[in-house]
């Protein structure tokens, strides 16, 4: 069930919003954020028509900078809440947001369920690699050995292989940016707000404060753009080796796509052939029909 | 009011519930009023299961520890139910020469029983049909001793397997044979049943779990995800059963935490949606609870209650989880909490939580127990007029969405405390509902004075809800009879006795006996458990000589809120605590005790002495 493109042009100030920015100088959610709004802009988006969803961390102070029907929830648990609202009203994009640590530690279950079931909506893993609003502990995605707030001595943990796992739950999209480039994430989010199903979205975001390992310079230097490259995002296998390859070269882009799945609501039978929403169905409902059988 | 009682025991997996189910419809059908009450382990094949029904031509909605028939599918049941039997009661088994134990035997003695055996086998092999048919032929047998019409059960029959052509036949044959077994007999053995009443047979037969769906779907409920869990599973069962039909969205969740946030974006975005668990998945969810306090959003979450700590006993009912259903959460705010108490209020009450939830934007917990959900209620057809859909401050109109800002969203300066909500995709001002502490449009704000206002707004709705809810209802034992109440008179009110949930019906059946006819006694009964109202029982109590609470837990929770919000001590308790309900032969020997014993007053008390100090070090074993 993919977003339609609006007709008539949306301008960006649109999602201009009077809250101050409190984020630290340099952070990546800036380009995040522009790149948001342009992605929303352009695609005929009124604010008004989207329902953007913040899980807690950094990226989550930005749910009062942004105009749009916005829910700012708990930790780890922004997908499910996302979904219940999208599966709620098929007419309004769901985007929704949150970081490493709350995806891969606390909501990590909810990210194994998003995928399987291939809810309608957009994703955005806001990857800095580390807790930040709590002040820099390590989370799954931090790399191993790197010293963190309580883990002095670097984490004994592996790190988590993110794309590996994500792919071994079969996504029907899966793209990568860069929080420095936001013409890149801005045509990513797009294709990720029209896609069918589940996407997958996480943005290599810099974190000046407490990520001092994959800073801004060292994404800078080693980011491109695998589209540009000529990458196919229909080839799965060449999708998950540049996925998986974060070390010398970061491939970008959107690694892949396939839109041939039907999404969560499209498999539930009960609603094939119903124009409705379950919002415009609220109502008092004659139920005599359902209690016969217990006579 | 005559009554009569069938146990069917054995074990779980031998078609237990089919005998019931069967026998209950097929009762009711012929104009009795059934109820039908299961004991089951948390297993799902052996282990020790019963399936009791109780019928009358009259209204009831309870069970009786003693039963008149006992049906022993396997020896354990003839074990571990021969004490339950009435005096001339009839034990119906199918254990080939089986000898009862000395204690058995005198059992058979002392209480004139009758005991036949019923070959089973024997019969299925002659018919050459499967073991699992016993359940039909049992049926049969036991139908031909309550002297009912045997096209009746066949009809019944013939509806649980339409469409199995090849099964319908062999059933008819095991009714045939079941059904002329008894005639067959040279003495044959028959339980009177009372004349019946027929307007008991358009009747519904329904579970409490079946009620709470209807009334659900009534409600306008168009989306469930919930987490299987005894006893809220038959719910989520229910509404998934008939998907095709009401077209609603059921998902089942990875667990109850996702089940919570679900339904909570689903209310958020503007549908009606539901969850609903048992205590440990409440644990679970009370997050969302919080987080739905906060960003002012209405929900419904069912909380069937079962005996814990931890997964306690899954298969048996409590009335444990009031203080969970009040307290759980980190922070103040307001919700509202209501127990269903049989299957004609899990059917109203669906729409009333649904429309105090939006009216005030809280989440509305709605508590049921394995009672109500597993028992089967003989319920007259549901009143669709009776509910009506309220949906409070949601501005739909396009002119009124329009005119707002974003700063009506979370007005601090709505007098009720309820502020206008206004939905996804409305052409309006957007707003962000926001989990931290916010300013009126949803943005953070962390200063103090605005963290007092928006505290005070969400607190505000408590009292705004605490007056628009309904007081307890009371229920008098001897009323009605010439449509004058002795309460009308002004007269002391002999035993007072407080409960909620499913302690209701069976109070109320206690209330309506003849033991009781020219008693004094009153008992109220909470539907709305908070806010808690207690003008009417502090004017209540003012007039009684004893009161006494009656709950299923072991602390006496209602009356612990009750102590708290009005200082009313009631400290003449009846308690139960071990899993089973309150059954009515046990109910009313209890309250002629308490009528007939010595008085203890309820008092209202001031502080507590205040204890002497402590002089052990905490934690240190003592010698």
């Amino acid at each position: 069930m993919k977003t339609t493109v609006r007709a008539g042009t949306v301008a960006v100030p649109e999602y201009y919003s009077e809250t101050r920015c409190t984020w630290c100088d340099g952070c990546g959610n800036y380009g995040i954020w522009a790149a948001v709004k342009y992605a929303l802009a352009g695609l005929g988006l009124h604010p008004w028509q989207v329902c953007l969803c913040y899980d807690v961390g950094c990226h989550g102070n930005g749910s009062d900078k942004i105009q749009g029907y916005r829910f700012h929830g708990l930790h780890g648990r922004v997908i499910p809440f996302a979904a219940g609202a999208k599966l709620a009203n098929m007419k309004i994009p769901v985007i929704a947001f949150a970081g490493d640590g709350a995806t891969f530690s606390e909501g990590v279950g909810h990210l194994v369920h998003a995928l399987r079931s291939n809810y309608p909506i957009t994703f955005v893993l806001h990857n800095n690699a580390n807790y930040a609003l709590t002040t820099g502990q390590a989370t799954p995605l931090t790399w191993q050995g790197q010293p963190m707030n309580t883990s002095p001595n670097g984490i004994p943990e592996r790190t988590l292989p993110s794309m590996d796992f994500i792919f071994s739950l079969e996504p029907t999209f899966v793209a990568r940016g860069f929080s420095g480039d936001i013409k890149l994430m801005t045509r990513i989010l797009k294709a990720a707000i029209q896609h069918r199903g589940f996407a997958f979205v996480e943005i290599l975001q810099a974190c000046p404060t407490y990520d001092h390992f994959a800073t801004h310079e060292y994404l800078l230097d080693r980011y491109f753009d695998a589209n540009a490259d000529g990458h196919d995002p229909g080839d799965l296998q060449q999708a998950k080796t540049l996925a998986a390859q974060a070390q010398d070269r970061i491939a970008c882009g959107i690694l892949y796509q396939r839109e041939d799945i039907p999404d969560f609501y499209e498999r539930l039978i009960p609603r094939h052939g119903l124009e409705t929403t379950c919002v415009e169905e609220v109502r008092k409902y004659d139920v005599s029909e359902y209690w016969k059988e217990l006579v | 009011m005559s009554r009569i009682s069938v146990k069917i025991a054995g074990a779980s997996g031998q078609g237990i519930n089919s005998i019931g189910e069967i026998a209950g419809k097929g009762l009711k059908r012929s104009g009795y009023c059934v109820f039908g009450y299961r004991e089951y382990p948390s297993l799902i094949k052996g282990g020790h299961a019963s399936y009791q029904l109780d019928a009358s031509d009259e209204r009831i909605r309870s069970t009786e520890t003693k039963i008149n028939v006992l049906v022993a599918l396997n020896h354990h049941g003839l074990e571990l139910n021969m004490e339950d039997l009435k005096e001339n009661g009839i034990v119906i088994h199918m254990t080939p020469g089986w000898q009862f134990p000395e204690r058995h035997q005198r059992l058979i003695r002392e209480r004139s029983l009758q005991v036949i055996y019923f070959p089973v086998d024997d019969i299925l092999s002659r018919l050459g049909a499967r073991p699992v048919l016993a359940n039909v032929l049992v049926t049969a047998f036991v139908w031909s001793m309550f002297d009912q019409d045997i096209n009746a059960l066949k009809s019944v029959v013939r509806e649980k397997f339409a469409g199995k052509k090849a099964l319908v036949e062999l059933n008819m044959q095991c009714v045939d044979a079941g059904y002329s077994y008894a005639d067959s007999q040279e003495r044959k053995v028959t339980v009177a049943l009372p004349a019946p009443d027929k307007e008991f047979s358009s009747h519904l037969l329904v579970t409490g779990s079946q009620a709470m769906g209807l009334g659900a779907m009534h409600a306008g409920v168009r989306l469930y995800a919930g987490y299987p869990m005894t006893p809220s599973s038959p719910l989520l069962s229910f509404i998934a059963d008939r998907e095709n039909e009401t077209r609603m969205v059921v998902k089942q969740a990875e667990d109850e935490i996702t089940a919570a946030h679900m339904v909570s974006g689903a209310m958020y975005m503007g549908t009606r949606a539901l969850t609903a668990t048992s205590g440990v998945g409440f644990d679970l969810m009370s997050e969302a609870l919080s987080l739905n306090a906060m960003i002012e959003n209405p929900a419904v979450f069912v909380l069937a209650q079962r005996p814990g700590p931890a997964t306690g006993l899954p298969t048996w009912t409590a009335q444990g989880a009031l203080l969970q259903a009040v307290h759980a959460c980190h922070g103040e705010f307001t919700r509202c909490v209501l127990s269903v108490s049989n299957s004609q209020d899990a059917f109203d009450l669906m729409p009333v939580a649904f429309n105090l939830a939006e009216q005030y934007q809280v989440t509305v917990i709605v508590l049921t127990d394995k009672q109500i959900a597993d028992a089967l209620y003989t319920q007259e057809p549901y009143d669709l007029e009776k509910a009506d859909i309220y949906r409070g401050k949601l501005v739909t109109d396009p002119g009124e969405l329009q005119a707002l800002t974003a700063a009506d969203r979370y007005d601090p300066g709505a007098a009720d405390g309820i502020s206008p909500r206004w939905l996804p995709g409305s052409q309006a001002a957007t707003y962000c509902a926001q989990g931290d502490e916010h300013d009126s449009t949803g943005a953070v704000d962390e200063t103090g004075a605005n963290n007092k206002a928006q505290t005070e707004k969400r607190m505000q709705k408590f009292r705004t809800l605490k007056a628009g809810l309904p007081e307890p209802c009371l229920c008098l034992a001897g009323n009605g009879k010439q449509g004058h109440s002795w309460m009308d008179d002004g007269d002391e009110i002999e035993l007072l006795v407080i409960g909620w949930g499913s302690t209701g019906d069976a109070m109320q059946d206690v209330m309506c006996s003849q033991e009781l006819r020219d008693r004094k006694i009153a008992y109220l009964h909470y539907t709305y458990l908070w806010p808690l109202c207690t003008e009417k029982l502090q004017n209540l109590a003012g007039r009684s000589k004893r009161i006494v609470l009656a709950e299923q837990n072991y602390q006496g929770q209602l009356g612990m809120l009750i102590k708290m919000e009005c200082g009313l001590d009631i400290p003449d308790k009846i308690l139960k605590y071990d899993g089973r309900p309150f059954f009515y032969d046990e109910v009313l020997s209890l309250l002629l005790e308490k009528v007939t014993g010595p008085a203890t007053r309820s008092r209202v008390t001031g502080s507590a002495p205040a204890g002497q100090e402590n002089p052990r070090d905490p934690g240190r074993p003592s010698s």
